[in-house]
């Protein structure tokens, strides 16, 4: 008999986010791995369908939703499906990225179907291997990377003799766990109160934007209110462009070691890199708020379970002018320890609390900006394949339901890669120039002199 | 199971060392790899186990093994 399971906080916020912007494609992630390497595409064939039996988040479909709305997840138990395989191996790898970036665009539309599609790939420059096209309800890309791994692990097994990779954690005994204490009223009520405290001690929060303070009196003037704190999100034209930029590997270890110094972690840095530019663009604004993406992974279950745990929680400080960079940065990593103590909540229920008592209008929002601080790379962490170049890359879905999302991972060669993705109906490519060149002379300035004012190092940058 | 033994059993869930080669004196973040998100779960769990209330003021300041029992034991007698 099949169990029907409620959705984690995690799975309702893109869910929400497909029935807000009515397409299924914002909540899409999509990955190509490949080696460069003849591959025997009959055995990773078997690799790939063993892999849908052993991580049971692939086999996760939707219920169409009830009267209420509700939907329920339940997992499928058996996949008897064919893996394609595509040969772009005739084109150059720019064109061949560019199809598959069309793959990635693609949505999974109707309920009770199934949400992750692997297509197995001869890529150009002999590169082969498999494109995986997902539902982000369905895993985080922490989740893949594990997946991944496993996948390429049960294909070295079969193909060199190498070790069976290790038994996955069963995904609904994980997921079970999860519901069980989103439901423990304790903890809830503990939960609660660390939200609502924020908004008593703090009040209102108040909008900041990349492109400075405009973009909020404009908000002010189109709802008629001076004094509204919120600005308008957009919902209609959702297409994203990406940006990245490579820091080098020697001032990536400046920062690293830095933080290992300091006992601050690279995430709670990048937060006052970010938010101390928009203060600067903001005329010197104390108050600013981040939505940041924590990945719910700590015990070896979490890790290996798949599914989808990450989820974004505001992080929102007051930090005056004249307070000095490294006590800003600690001031930082206390909010975040104990949004971490707190991150069971719904965060849909904090947005909820602030417009029940600010009464702010539809579609508006405290936050431009979005951090996600990857540290795990997207590479085959397999000793069979070291010495094998790998070619991986992650495609957007081509919908933000956010108007600029920083994704901030490490490189292979020990850079760090900052990738800017921002809806193109009011950003531009200037606007992440901007926004990481301040950012880099923000944080260079500060971990060069972490007692100077964040006044100072505004003026100074 | 003894609570020590209880308590390094959660502990293993988040690190490679099993609970028998557990040392007090060993710190979280620096010998067991803990990250500030797997130190504050890891807290919860604590809390949910053990059914105790945790200082968040107080919790910050755990560094070790041995810290960290101590204040468990402090707040099971104060229960």
């Amino acid at each position: 008999m099949r169990d029907y399971y409620p959705l984690t906080a995690a799975q309702k916020m893109h869910h929400n986010w497909i029935q807000d912007y009515k397409t299924q494609q914002v909540s899409g992630v999509s990955v190509v791995a490949s080696l460069k390497a003849a591959l025997d595409f009959g055995l990773l064939k078997k690799c790939i369908q063993l892999e849908f039996e052993r991580y049971g988040c692939m086999r996760l479909q939707f219920t169409k939703p009830d009267k209420k709305g509700q939907v329920k997840q339940y997992v499928v138990e058996k996949e008897n499906r064919d893996i394609p395989i595509k040969d772009l191996s005739g084109m150059s790898l720019s064109e061949a990225d560019r199809l598959m970036q069309q793959w990635a665009y693609e949505t999974f539309d109707g309920d009770d179907i199934p949400l992750c599609d692997v297509t197995m790939v001869k890529l150009p420059e002999g590169f082969n291997g498999f494109f995986i096209h997902m539902d982000h309800r369905l895993i985080d890309s922490c989740g893949l990377v594990v997946m991944i791994n496993d996948l390429m692990q049960l294909y070295t097994h079969y193909r060199f003799g190498s070790e069976y990779p290790k038994d996955l954690a069963d995904f609904e005994m994980v997921l079970e766990r999860d519901l069980k204490k989103a439901n423990n009223e304790k903890r809830f009520a503990k939960d609660k109160k660390f939200w609502d405290d924020q908004l008593d001690a703090l009040g209102e929060p108040l909008y900041s934007d990349i492109q400075g303070t405009s973009v909020l009196e404009k908000a002010r003037k189109r709802h008629g209110d001076p004094d509204l704190r919120a600005a308008d999100i957009e919902m209609k034209d959702l297409f994203v462009k990406v940006k990245d930029y490579y820091l080098e590997p020697e001032p990536t270890k400046d920062l690293i070691a830095f933080c290992m110094n300091h006992q601050l972690s690279m995430t709670n840095l990048l937060l006052l890199g970010i938010r101390t530019y928009l203060s600067k663009v903001n005329d010197g604004q104390e108050d600013i708020t981040i939505q940041n993406f924590i990945s719910r992974r700590s015990t070896h279950d979490e890790w290996t379970s798949g599914g989808s745990r990450t989820i974004m929680f505001p992080c929102r400080t007051v930090i005056p002018a004249e307070m000095e960079f490294m006590a800003a940065a600690y001031e930082i990593q206390n909010v975040q320890n104990r949004i971490y103590m707190h991150s069971n909540y719904d965060p849909a229920l904090i947005m909820e609390e602030m417009r029940k008592r600010y009464h702010i209008p539809e579609h508006t929002t405290y936050e431009s900006c979005y951090l996600t601080y990857q540290p795990l790379p997207v590479k085959m962490d397999n000793p069979h394949l070291a010495n094998i170049q790998q070619h991986s890359k992650w495609f957007a879905n081509g919908a933000a339901t956010k108007k600029m999302y920083l994704t901030v991972s490490h490189t292979e060669h020990g850079g760090m890669n900052f990738s800017y993705h921002y809806q193109t109906a009011h950003l531009q490519e200037h606007d992440m120039e901007l926004l990481y060149y301040y950012m880099m002379r923000i944080l260079f300035k500060g971990i060069a002199e972490p007692d100077m004012s964040i006044g100072d190092i505004m003026a100074q940058v | 199971m003894t609570q020590e033994m209880q308590f390094k059993a959660i502990v293993a869930q988040y690190c490679e060392i099993k609970p028998e080669d557990m040392k007090n004196e060993m710190r979280f973040r620096e010998d067991l790899g803990f990250s500030s998100l797997d130190f504050m779960s890891f807290l919860g769990e604590l809390e949910d186990t053990f059914e105790v209330e945790l200082e968040e003021e107080e919790v910050l300041q755990v560094r070790t093994i041995a810290e960290a029992l101590e204040m468990m034991e402090k707040l099971q007698q104060e229960a």
